[in-house]
């Protein structure tokens, strides 16, 4: 008897994501945290921050903290969104979905692309949700839709790149306890950029990092049709930077799924 | 039992958990890690904001607080993720088959909590001391130490309510998320009048503010009773309130 | 005296009605074996979990070691040691650490501690394993150690939930050893399982739980002779070439049954009034009427055949204690279900 003929990588990626974005909503002790740590901060950095504004060197294009904050709450939530990914990757492995998967006649690439598809999607609904958040409280997209456009490219780019740093290292790690880890590290990262602050004052040693971080550029790209009218400069390096993230880390994610595959 | 034996198990109890960080220190790491990087990286991004701040504050030695409070605070939500685990693996029945009394198991439970919090509390004051903390002078570290102990402690309380209620993991996020946000929504940025309108409310009642004041004073002001006062009377009205109703929570077990 | 443990209406009910023990009355007496035989969702644990005073009856009353489980719970739990279902063991600690760690649970004192943790690591027979974390020991080992911890007081009565579930047919035989020796030393254990050999094997007395419900309660021996006699299954073979003449076969065997003999191809059956004594009986007279017998077949009465009895049901545990038949053949009681099949061949 012939076998089922196998399925394009297209139809099966996109399966893949549907899949895993349906769970992540089955899952909300998981997703829940993914907003509302970033939002709590958000609070707490416009509440407590909201006269900073006032320093010299800080560039919010006149409008209040809430405005400039927005942008590094997104980055911090796709970012969790990435670790989130990591973990639903590593919870798979080890409860044995992940070789099903790897015994079905897919593409095997499909099992990556499948997940950087779901954090696609959600990446986009975080977007939206801070986006709400902030009109909500008082902010305004000086950009107008064609900003509001920008925010939701580099936004969906740069968790696309952050998923794939999360599976990677699920794929290598193989256990989620070990991407789970990576939760400090993560903030130390985004602790170290442009994102909750202007790079002209921040401290030595971070000014010196957030000068290379990609995220400072991620953050920048999204904050700026926020504050003011869409700088091209800007969002091209932000752009630029969320692409590269991808691009480096599927790369990585790739690379481990192959070696996973050669273990097995 | 008396009180000798229950002060025992109260030993054993607390060693126990101790035993987990020295057995398995990986899982400790994040737990000891985060509120040291939350200082470093606060301190090197907000560090400009004290210019705000008047009176010479230097703002490293506003936040090291902060993270004193936080290590804290993550210790004790890290009690009642493990008592979850404890109860969804069945250990926890073996404690409560046991003739020791609810309140001592509780004591036993919640001080393992305050044990613990001297082991991240310490690392982040090395880091600080590192990156340029003033010493705080004797009185202020003792009484950094004991309020660190005695918030773990409530947190601990706070842990321990959660997992009795929904006993599984899945409620780490809740234990979590409530002292998270009871450090942050205090002064804990930047001096109460320059919060904005709402969150000066919010830090006003919260008593996680006081506590934190109360840490905060032998870094920036000095010790002072007055100040003090204040923060030891938040602290044991939690710990009141936060046990009282951990206790309730045992000797409901089963019901 | 009283009893070591008893119960009279118990009751467990949870929100939306549902009645997980129903109103159970048992009585067991001081160092005796009690078995509690059903199927999983019985209410086996439930009834387990309100004598140790973990879960609080919902209705009716219940005295361990003479005292109320939910109003002296204290009282109860200074006199009872329980191994539950799951285990449940710290995996970091060592073994010795977690005997130390019970010890001064239950309040011995610091002097005695590491005496009895020993004497009773020795006894279970982990004394090779005692330092090392619990992470490393097997499933049988992991139970043992559950054992010695239940054991560290010295209690008067000793619960065992489903003391051998998943365990291998070897380390379960440690288990019944361990059993049959506190029983020996006059330890009243209470004992739920859902392996009906386990029952058969261990408990004075059995109880059989289905659907919140005591349906059935005696020895072992008692239950089965409720049920009936047991059977024999003979199985013929042809003479030189010769058919079985079971018209001949049935006019023989009839003399030893009840009722008529049912044939099926070339086994025959038949309810043996006179119970084992008869077998030989039945051979003989076989023989002497020149009829050739390829293999006899006794088989007892099983717990399962009462649980059928009075549920309608079949265990969940039946096939699995067909399959323990070797281990069990071993202990060579003639009273087990599972020694129950004695297969002779002329």
């Amino acid at each position: 008897m012939r076998g089922h003929s196998q399925g394009g990588l297209l139809t099966v990626s996109l399966a893949l994501a549907r899949r895993a974005l349906r769970n992540s909503f089955r899952r909300p002790q998981f997703l829940a945290p993914l907003v509302i740590f970033p939002s709590m901060f958000l609070a707490v950095n416009v509440g407590g921050l909201e006269q900073a504004t006032r320093l010299p060197g800080f560039d919010s294009g006149g409008d209040g903290m809430l405005d400039f904050q927005l942008a590094a709450a997104i980055t911090q939530s796709i970012l969790l969104g990435g670790v989130g990914a990591g973990i639903a990757v590593g919870l798979e492995i080890q409860l044995g979905f992940f070789d099903r998967l790897v015994a079905a006649p897919i593409p095997r690439t499909a099992i990556v692309i499948g997940r950087m598809g779901a954090t696609a999607g959600l990446s986009a609904l975080q977007v939206t949700w801070f986006i709400a958040v902030g009109l909500i409280f008082g902010a305004e997209i000086d950009g107008g839709i064609g900003g509001l456009l920008v925010i939701y490219l580099i936004g969906i780019t740069a968790g696309i790149g952050f998923g794939a740093i999360g599976q990677a290292l699920a794929l290598a790690a193989k256990d989620p306890s070990i991407v789970q880890g990576i939760f400090p590290i993560v903030f130390v990262i985004l602790f170290v950029s442009s994102a909750f602050f202007p790079r002209g004052l921040l401290d030595p040693p971070a000014s010196w990092v957030a000068e290379y971080n990609p995220l400072s550029y991620i953050a920048e790209g999204m904050r700026n049709p926020i504050i003011d009218a869409v700088d091209m400069t800007k969002v091209l390096e932000g752009l630029a930077a969320a692409a590269g993230t991808s691009a480096v880390f599927i790369g990585l994610a790739l690379l481990a799924l192959r070696g996973r595959l050669r273990e097995a | 039992m008396t009180v000798a034996m229950n002060l025992r198990v109260i030993r054993v109890l607390a060693f126990r958990a101790l035993n987990e960080i020295l057995r398995v220190p990986g899982g400790a790491i994040p737990g000891v890690l985060a509120p040291a990087i939350f200082l470093i990286g606060i301190n090197g991004v907000f560090g400009q904001a004290a210019e705000l701040f008047g009176g010479g504050i230097d703002f490293t030695n506003w936040i090291i607080g902060v993270s004193l409070v936080q290590a804290a605070g993550f210790s004790g939500a890290a009690t009642g993720v493990n008592l979850a685990r404890d109860i969804e693996q069945g250990w926890f029945d073996r404690l409560l088959l046991g003739p020791a009394p609810r309140s001592v198991l509780l004591v036993g439970i919640v001080g393992s909590a305050s044990l613990r919090s001297l082991l991240p509390s310490t690392f982040v004051l090395m880091v600080g001391f590192a990156i340029g903390v003033d010493w705080p002078g004797l009185d202020g570290i003792a009484l950094a130490y004991v309020l660190v102990m005695c918030f773990a402690a409530a947190a601990a309380c706070w842990g321990v309510i959660m997992a009795l209620r929904f006993q599984t993991q899945q409620a780490a996020p809740l234990m979590q998320v409530v002292v998270f946000a009871s450090v942050l929504f205090s002064t804990a940025y930047a001096p109460e009048q320059l919060l904005a309108g709402w969150l000066a409310g919010v830090a006003d009642v919260n008593p996680t503010r006081y506590i934190l004041d109360g840490v905060r004073q032998g870094f920036v002001f000095g010790v002072d009773w007055p100040a003090t006062w204040h923060a030891l009377l938040a602290v044991t009205g939690l710990l009141l309130v936060l046990g009282g109703f951990a206790l309730r929570g045992m000797r409901r077990l089963g019901r | 005296m009283p009893h070591a443990i008893e119960a009279e209406g118990l009751e467990r009910e949870y929100k939306g009605g549902l009645k997980a023990v129903d109103g159970i009355d048992l009585a067991v007496e001081p160092g005796e074996v009690y078995g509690f035989l059903g199927p999983n969702g019985a209410g086996k644990t439930t009834t387990v979990r309100m004598l140790v005073t973990l879960l609080r009856p919902t209705g009716g009353v219940a005295r361990v070691a003479g005292f109320d489980v939910a109003r002296e719970p204290h009282e109860v739990r200074r006199r009872i040691g329980v191994a539950l279902q799951e285990a449940a063991l710290d995996q970091l600690m060592t073994g010795r650490e977690l005997m130390e760690l019970q010890a001064t649970l239950h309040g011995i004192p610091a002097h005695e501690v590491r005496g009895r943790a020993d004497d009773l690591i020795r006894r279970v027979g982990l004394s090779e394993a005692k330092d090392r974390r619990v992470q490393t020991y097997s499933g049988g080992m992991r139970r043992r150690l559950d054992l010695a911890m239940a054991l560290i007081h010295r209690p008067e009565v000793l619960f065992l939930d489903e003391p051998t579930t998943g365990l291998d047919p070897v380390s379960r035989l440690t288990l019944w050893e361990e059993v049959r020796r506190l029983r020996d030393e006059g330890t009243t254990v209470f004992l739920t399982t859902q392996y009906l050999e386990e029952a058969d094997q261990l408990a004075d007395r059995v109880a059989i739980i289905s659907s919140g419900k005591i349906v059935a309660e005696g020895t072992p021996a008692a239950l089965k002779a409720q049920v009936g006699v047991p059977h024999l299954d003979v199985t013929f073979v042809e003479r030189d070439g010769e058919p079985v003449d079971f018209d001949r076969a049935h006019e023989v065997l009839t003399n030893f049954g009840d009722h008529r003999p049912a044939t099926e191809g070339c086994h025959v059956s038949i309810a043996l009034s006179g119970g084992a004594r008869d077998v030989a009986a039945v051979v003989r007279a076989l023989d002497d009427a020149g009829l050739t017998v390829a293999s006899l077949e006794l088989v007892q009465p099983t717990l399962d055949d009462v649980f059928v009895e009075k549920t309608g049901r079949h265990l969940e545990g039946a096939d699995e204690a067909a399959a323990a038949t070797p281990a069990a053949t071993a202990d060579g009681s003639p009273e087990s279900d599972a020694a129950s099949r004695a297969v002779s061949a002329t």
